[in-house]
């Protein structure tokens, strides 16, 4: 994408995502998009990180309060303008039925509690992927002209797949005899909306497994993004100031449920893999390095 | 018996968190984030990421059952080694003062080389029990197997039982909360308003004093936005505290305010301990040492003495096995429960007949130069997070012994349960 005709829309506010979701239900039959990303980026500036909103989700994800943000904390402040972006008229794709199959967060500097934050976010790398095509949201959070932030969510739309060789990491699968076990995880019913309420993601297959049922799945689900976060709560006292975290979502995590999660170092840093607890299916599958 | 061959514990530093009024900055934090906090900024500020020292001991008063392992997992939370052991101890405001002196202990006797010792409270995200009576139902109804049982349990519910036990700040025996209890002690001592109002406007004065030179620059993380203890008032005046009611003592004879008692306060302070040789295998100056500690305890229930005044006799006691003198020292940090204890503990050693009949001494213990008491604030200006209070005295009195070059200082907590730690900190030349 040239910097020349990227078209670059700053908001005053942060979208509001229950209006977002209803555009995102009616969008389907109104009339579609090119076949290509839209070059815009939309900014949103001076995001407060304000301690009691960053403290809630704190709780919510297993983290402890800290002086400064939790790594995955940004996310839940760009992820309206990504769904903002992806329910436009001029977005390829439908934004139901995409699925979120991967994300990486790179935590540049460290975000004090109480910062001002300028978030810019755009879509970019529509590429084949075996089951369909995909694309990356990337969001970055700039504090006093620098970034800080960077997270990247690479969406899957299904269908068409090329059935090209695996480029897309779906063979990383580290093989999960190799990592420990470290934790067994009692997942409730409800964390699907207690995550709701901190992160605004209200997407009704997290909220109830009736309303989960509408959309085809047999029960309500965990939101992907509370699954790494709680991952990385877990490395708690292991995480640098600095980091990468990455994560490639498998198989959905059925709420009420329970999940193993497995850990081990790799090249100075840590693999993890959440599962099921017969280690059947991955849910998760993550790194952590500095 | 001769004492064991005791090797010298050096303070190398202390750390912690500003202290917060309640419900304010730290209002959505828990015991377990501020202590990781301290911890953290300690581990930081000595380069002790990824070590294993050998222990953590700390303790909070209001503390919730899920807490069992509090420092445990603060431990794990922080970037200290994963094979930090660490453990609690509770003695109320002793707390932070109590850890110290085990940990010292251990690297006395050669058990550890090295050691984090401090404590923790918040008032803020304070622990709610079940309703008692409800509670013991709840338990009975575990017990019961049979549905008859059970159903005739259900019929004990009753709808006052949804109301929580909250924690209170009163004496199990007694009944009597702190100020009351000091209240008694400050009217048997003859404590006047004006002195106390004007140790709690000293106590504001030098601890902006101490801020304002850069003091505690080496000695506190900023938390939560909060850079300086969120009681603090430098503009504190005689004629300000003059204003306010008492809240302690009834009728014309009570003169405990807000202002001369200490607010509840949310906070965490932890020092760093160790051998002479861990010190110097670090290249981490000494700062002081810690050469002898006493703990004692008076019948504040149907004894003759006040709640707060076990520290009476535990510092004479512990001057005399040191063979050292009232005056023998160059600085005395008296915690600040309340202005009127400091006072009275001061008035005590003064007094020839409490001196004569309670201490059994020919003269009296002796006075405090007040230009040595408390230099840089204490806990009526800092706020007193109960368990939090040692650790910070520690660090402080540790920086002041190194600020002046060498000297002695004494430390003085009173403690709920009628108990009392004092402690004898020394740099030489």
């Amino acid at each position: 994408m040239s910097e020349g005709d990227v078209q670059t829309i700053e908001l005053d506010s942060p979208p509001s995502l229950t209006s977002l979701y209803a555009r995102a239900v009616v969008a389907p039959v109104l009339p579609g998009g090119r076949d290509e990303l839209p070059d815009r980026r939309l900014e949103l500036r001076g995001a407060e990180m304000e301690a009691e909103h960053v403290a809630a989700y704190s709780r919510v994800c297993g983290f402890g309060v800290r002086s400064v943000v939790p790594g995955t904390y940004p996310h839940v402040l760009a992820f309206p303008l990504q769904m903002s972006l992806m329910t436009e008229r001029s977005f390829p794709f439908s934004v139901i039925g995409l699925v979120h199959i991967a994300n990486r967060i790179d935590v540049l500097q460290p975000i004090p509690m109480g910062s001002s934050v300028d978030f810019a976010v755009w879509a970019e790398d529509l590429r084949e992927h075996r089951r369909g095509r995909q694309f990356d949201m990337v969001a970055e959070a700039e504090i006093e002209g620098a970034t800080a932030w960077r997270g990247r969510s690479t969406y899957l739309r299904p269908g068409g797949g090329s059935d090209s060789p695996r480029s897309d990491g779906d063979e990383e699968r580290e093989p999960a005899g190799e990592l420990s076990v470290s934790a067994e995880w009692d997942i409730p019913g409800d964390i699907g909306r207690r995550y709701a309420a901190v992160s605004g993601d209200r997407n009704p297959i997290h909220m109830h497994s009736l309303s989960a049922r509408l959309f085809g799945f047999p029960s309500a689900i965990a939101h992907g993004m509370w699954t790494k976060a709680r991952c990385l709560a877990s490395f708690e006292g292991r995480t640098p100031e600095t980091f990468t975290v990455e994560a490639a979502f498998k198989s959905p995590l059925r709420i009420p449920g329970k999940a193993t999660l497995r850990s081990g170092r790799r090249d100075g840093g840590w693999a993890f893999r959440l599962e099921s607890p017969d280690g059947e299916r991955a849910h998760l599958i993550g790194s952590l390095r500095g | 018996m001769s004492p064991p061959d005791r090797r010298p514990v050096a303070i190398l530093g202390g750390n912690r968190i500003p202290f917060a009024r309640r419900d304010r900055e730290y209002a959505g934090a828990s015991n377990q984030d501020m202590l990781t906090a301290a911890l953290d900024g300690l581990v930081s500020r000595f380069g002790l990421q990824g070590e294993r020292v050998g222990e953590v001991a700390a303790g909070g008063v209001l503390k919730r059952s899920r807490d069992f392992n509090l420092t445990r997992e603060c431990v794990l939370g922080s970037a200290l080694s994963p094979d930090t052991p660490a453990y609690e101890v509770q003695q109320a405001c002793g707390t932070g003062l109590e850890t110290t002196i085990h940990v010292a202990n251990k690297i006395a006797l050669g058990q550890i080389e090295s050691g984090i010792a401090g404590g923790v409270d918040t008032t803020s995200d304070a622990p709610i029990e079940l309703n008692e009576d409800l509670r013991r139902l709840l338990l009975d109804l575990n017990r019961t197997r049979s549905t008859t049982g059970r159903l005739g349990l259900v019929r004990r519910l009753r709808p006052g039982q949804v109301v929580p036990a909250l924690p209170r700040n009163e004496e199990p025996r007694t009944g009597l909360s702190m100020g009351e209890h000091q209240a008694i002690s400050t009217k048997r001592w003859g404590i006047g308003r004006a002195e106390q109002d004007e140790i709690a406007v000293e106590s504001h004065r030098r601890l902006a004093a101490a801020y304002e030179r850069g003091f505690f620059d080496d000695l506190i993380t900023p938390f939560l936005g909060l850079e300086r203890d969120g009681n603090l008032r430098p503009d504190a005046s005689i004629e300000k505290l003059a204003k306010l009611n008492p809240v302690f003592g009834d009728g014309a004879g009570a003169t405990m305010t807000a202002g001369n008692s200490t607010p509840l306060t949310d906070g965490a302070a932890v020092v760093l301990l160790s051998s002479e040789e861990w010190a110097a295998e670090h290249s981490l100056p000494v700062l002081a040492h810690l050469v002898d500690a006493e703990t004692g305890a008076v019948d504040f229930v149907h004894g003759d003495d006040g709640l707060l005044e076990a520290p009476l006799f535990a510092v004479p006691r512990l001057l005399d096995r040191n063979a050292l003198g009232l005056q023998d020292f160059d600085f005395y940090e008296l915690h600040e429960a309340f202005a009127s204890q400091v006072l009275m503990t001061m008035k005590a050693w003064e007094d020839p007949a409490f001196c004569s009949e309670r201490l059994g001494r020919d003269e009296p213990f002796g006075s405090i130069d007040r230009g040595k008491l408390n230099v840089t604030g204490s806990s009526l200006a800092a706020g007193h997070p109960f368990g939090a209070t040692g650790g910070r005295i520690v660090g402080t009195l540790a920086k002041l012994l190194t600020e002046r070059g060498s000297g002695r200082g004494l430390i003085s907590i009173c403690a709920a349960g009628g108990m009392g730690v004092a402690a004898i900190l020394e740099r030489e030349a």
